[in-house]
This record gives structure tokens, sequence and C-alpha cells, in this order.
């Protein structure tokens, strides 16, 4: 409800005006998702604009972190990590919309906006052969999917008509903490004609961020108040069933 | 009922967590021992960091413990001056512990050592105790007395004689035996590094220990594993609050409250069942997850990639 209702917002604030300063033009329902005991994924809604011919390109690149991918090994049967690989200040998100026709392939002059999940790049630090470290990207690419980090396959773009689309981006239930950046390109022939790029922020809020706030401020305190609670649940239970349930 | 945790950074079924919290308080209440060794692996296995299961279930080891012990404390079933050495070898061991278990995540090894020495301890004493309920059944069916072949305490005699030799010996007036303060300490330093590493109690070792090392009289030993166990866990559980920030409050929480409920139910069950059957149903149990690691440790892994995210 709350999307369509700023999706109308938004048709009637375009509609209003009579030419675009923009050949682009986007929003969407919400800038921020909020961490809370009940999160279990969230979904954002983008609209959009374009008054011009091309192609929409948009992106979503999430937080980035340090991941390390490890291999691993057999001796004597038993399994253990062996090569491993640390990819420093990676896309902790990826996820890419597009309206080129399935299996056309973005421009390769585009690649280095890094469109298209086989673009983006990492920075990896191994000692390991060149060879080895394109294994463990591929790899890397891989398990990303799995955790639904990354989106395995460019999604299409819906058009209500011949000016309007709109997307759904889903985020998932373990969505790593942070800033995302949600970026709309509009391409023609190679070249972008128009560029737009839209923050959304993925925060603990309420009683979670208090509590992530505080073990992290007063870990002493924390560390007290976990132990002592403990003690005194023990003690708070023991009475009631010595009390009210007999041997 | 899902609920996102703060620190796990997860969602988690909140009903499982309250199950398995009731599981291993039922299992404190009724074998004396903290119920960790249940609960770690589960929680790694539903997907919580395994960093944050061990300080966690540690956390939820403290309440399960003290809640036995209040019941044994009643009973006069504690020996304090004994409890008080294991509590210091243990509160060394467990702080050295917690340096080595950073020290293996950030090698990217603790789960391999986790696993390795779940199996080997586990399956020690899981055996062990299979033996000795086969055997008692034995005695019972046909009348034989194996007992007498197999005296446990004989196969320590060697250790036995050569730590009467140790200094700073004392005399432990509720326990009545007179021996070298080293020997508690030593042992709970070495149950006390495996605390931190497995996010477990540790009675299960503490135990077996105190009968054939220390040769504490078996009505004190429970309560006494107990008053240790409660130190170590705090110490265990503070330490990684402070310097892992891997303790998550809202999971331990559930655990804490449902392992205490847990664990008054699992007391007063034992009171009406057969004890020896309860042994073995525990031996039974300790097997199986034995070979659950096992499995994990020599089994083709599904993908033999697999990725860590650092915070």
């Amino acid at each position: 409800m709350k999307f369509l209702l700023s999706f109308f917002t938004f048709l009637f604030f375009i509609l209003s005006e009579n030419s675009f300063c923009s050949p682009l033009i986007s929003g969407i329902s919400s800038n921020e998702i909020k961490v809370n005991t009940e999160f279990a994924g969230a979904q954002i809604l983008l609209f959009g604009a374009k008054s011009d011919a091309g192609n929409v390109v948009i992106t979503i690149r999430g937080p980035r972190k340090d991941f390390i991918v490890n291999k691993k090994e057999n001796i004597l049967g038993v399994w253990y990590n062996g090569e491993r690989v640390k990819f420093k200040q990676a896309l902790g998100f990826y996820s890419l919309f597009s309206t080129f026709n399935h299996g056309q392939l973005i421009e390769d002059s585009l690649s280095e906006y890094e469109l298209g999940k086989n673009n983006i790049k990492f920075n990896v630090s191994s000692k390991l052969s060149p060879t080895k470290i394109n294994e463990f990207r591929l790899k890397m690419v891989e398990l990303m999917e799995e955790k639904k980090y990354y989106e395995s396959q460019p999604k299409n773009i819906n058009f209500l008509d011949e000016t309007l689309f709109k997307i759904m981006i889903d985020f998932p239930a373990n969505i790593l903490l942070g800033t995302y950046i949600v970026e709309i390109y509009l391409v023609n022939n190679g070249t972008i004609l128009s560029y737009q790029s839209i923050p959304i922020f993925v925060e603990q809020v309420g009683i979670n961020s208090k509590i992530t706030n505080f073990s992290r401020d007063h870990s002493f305190i924390y560390g007290l108040i976990a132990v002592v609670l403990a003690i005194l649940v023990a003690l708070i239970t023991n009475y009631f069933f010595v009390k009210f349930v007999k041997k | 009922m899902q609920i996102y945790l703060p620190i796990a950074e997860i969602p988690v079924n909140i009903f499982l967590i309250l199950f398995l919290g009731l599981v291993t308080g039922f299992l404190a209440g009724m074998f004396g021992i903290g119920g960790g060794f249940l609960a770690t692996p589960f929680l790694i296995f539903i997907g919580v960091p395994s960093a944050v299961s061990v300080a966690t279930s540690t956390n939820q080891i403290i309440s399960a413990s003290f809640s036995g012990l209040l019941a044994h404390f009643k009973k006069g079933n504690v020996d304090i001056k004994m409890g008080i050495f294991l509590a210091i070898g243990g509160i060394i061991g467990s702080s050295f512990g917690v340096t080595i278990f950073r020290v293996l995540q950030n090698a990217g090894q603790i789960d391999l050592v986790i696993a390795i020495t779940y199996v080997i301890f586990l399956g020690a004493i899981s055996l062990t105790m299979l033996s000795d309920s086969f055997r008692n059944f034995i005695d019972k069916k046909f009348g034989m007395d194996w007992h007498h072949h197999y005296d446990n305490k004989l196969k320590f005699e060697w250790l036995i004689r050569r730590i009467e030799k140790l200094p700073a010996k004392t005399y432990f007036t509720k326990s009545e035996i007179y021996i070298s303060i080293l020997v508690p300490i030593a042992i709970s330093f070495g149950i006390g590094i495996l605390v931190s590493l497995m996010g477990i109690g540790g009675g299960f070792l503490m135990i077996p220990a105190m009968i054939y090392i220390l040769q504490m009289p078996s009505h004190l030993v429970v309560g006494t594993s107990l008053f240790q166990i409660v130190f170590i866990a705090s110490n265990a559980t503070f330490l990684q609050a402070v310097a892992g920030n891997n303790v998550d409050i809202v999971l331990a929480v559930l655990m804490i409250i449902s392992s205490a409920i847990g664990a008054q139910i699992g007391s007063r069950i034992a009171y009406r069942v057969d004890a020896q059957a309860t042994r073995t149903f525990l031996a039974l149990l300790l097997v199986a997850i034995c070979i659950k690691m096992m499995i994990q440790l020599f089994t083709t892994p599904e993908n033999i990639y697999s990725l860590d995210i650092l915070k």
C-alpha cells in the first residue's frame, strides 16, 4: 500500500512536469531497511521513467567487507581448510537489472562500471598463481550467489508503457549491514547518456541496535550482564520450581 | 516464528532455540553435565557463526550448571575447597583457551579443531561409559563379576603413584583425601582450555578425572564439578564478550530460560528413572554426536569451497 501511494505520487510528479530536465528519472519506495528482531528480509520498489532511446541498466551494490574463500583439502582422510584467498573490501551485495535482451552482452566498454557479475573487480591478497586466484574468484561469486548476496542472472525490467518502468529489489534475511548504492544507467551505443545513484541504508534499529552498540562500547559491562543474567535466571527458576512444583 | 539475532546477524527460529535449551537443560539436570556438547554443534549446524555458538553456549552453561549446583548445595554434596582449586586452574585454562580460539579462527582451522577435539574426547568417554553399562548389564543378567577384573582405578595406578610424590600437599576435609594442590589445578587447566575451544562445560571430562585421578568420593563428584564449571563458564563467557564480542545476549536469554526450566524437569525425573538406563542413554547420545562429527571430518564435503565473512 505504501509502495503504491509513493508510486502514484511519483507518477503525478513526473506527469505534471512538461519536459524532463534529465532523460532518466527514478525513485525508490524507501531509503532505509530497518533490521529489527522481526527482520526476515526486505523488498524495495524502484520506479522510474526514461525520455530517450537506449537501454536501462540498474545495479545494486552492497557494503564492502573482507571475505575469505577456503578450499578444503584431504590429509589421511580428514578434510581441512587448505588454500585460502582473502578478498579485501569486496562487495557484500550485487544485483543487476537491465533491458538488454536475454543473452545479449552488456557492451564491453561498460565493464569499467562493473556491470555484470563477471566484471566485478576484486582486490585479492594471496601468493597463489593467477590461475588459482581466478578459480577462487569464480568460487567467491558462486558462494555469494548461494548466500543470496549476489544475483546469478541479470533480471529484466518491467515496463508499464514506453517510458515508465519498475523493479522490485529483494534483500535476503541474512543481509549484511551497511550502505547499499542503487545506480541507474541509461545506455545507448556503449555510452552512458544518464546516470543516477540512490543510497539505501541497512541498519539495526530498536532493541537490536541498542544491544549491538552496547556490546561494542561497553563490552566489560555487557560480559558481566551476560554472566549475572544466567545466574539470576537459574535462581528464579529454581525458586519457582521449589515453591510450586514438588519433587 | 523467526527472531533476528543482533550479534550473530542472522534470523533463527525461536521455538527451535527454546527446544534446544530445554533439551540441554534437561540433560544438565539429569546427568549433572552442562549440555554444551549438544548445544554448540547444533547452533553451528543451524548457521550461527562458530565463534558466537561457542561463546553463547558457555553463557547457557552457567545457568544450567548453577541450577544443578543449587540442588547439590542443599544436600551438602560440594567440596568447596577442592572446587576453588579446580576453579583456579580452570579460569587460567579457559583464558588461555580463548586466546587459542582466536589464533585458530584467524588461521581458518577452528572448525577442524572443534570437530577433532569432539571426536577424540566424546569418543573416549562415550565408549568407556558404554562398556561400563554393558558390563553392568552382564553382571545383573548372569551374576558375573566383571568389575573385579576390570577395575578402572588400577589403570591409573602408575599416575597416582607419581602424583603422590608431588609437593604442595594439602588435606581436603570434605573429600577426606590428601593430595597436592597442583593436581586439581593441572586437571582443570587442561579441561578449561577445552571449555573455551568447544563451548562445553567439561563435566563429562571432569567427573571421570575426579573419580579416577583425584579419587574423590562419588557423592561429591557431580556437585563439586558443577561448582567449578560455574566459575570456568563465567570466565569464558566474560572473556568472549570482551575480547571477541561473540556473546549474543538475545540467543543466550532464550537458551538460558529454557535450559533453566529443562534442568529443573531433568533433576526431578532423575529421581524416578533407573540410573543405569539413563547412563546408557547418555553414552549412546555422546556416541551419536561423536559419529556425526566424524562424518563431518571424513566425508567429502558437498562444496569443497567455503566462505568466511570477516566483521
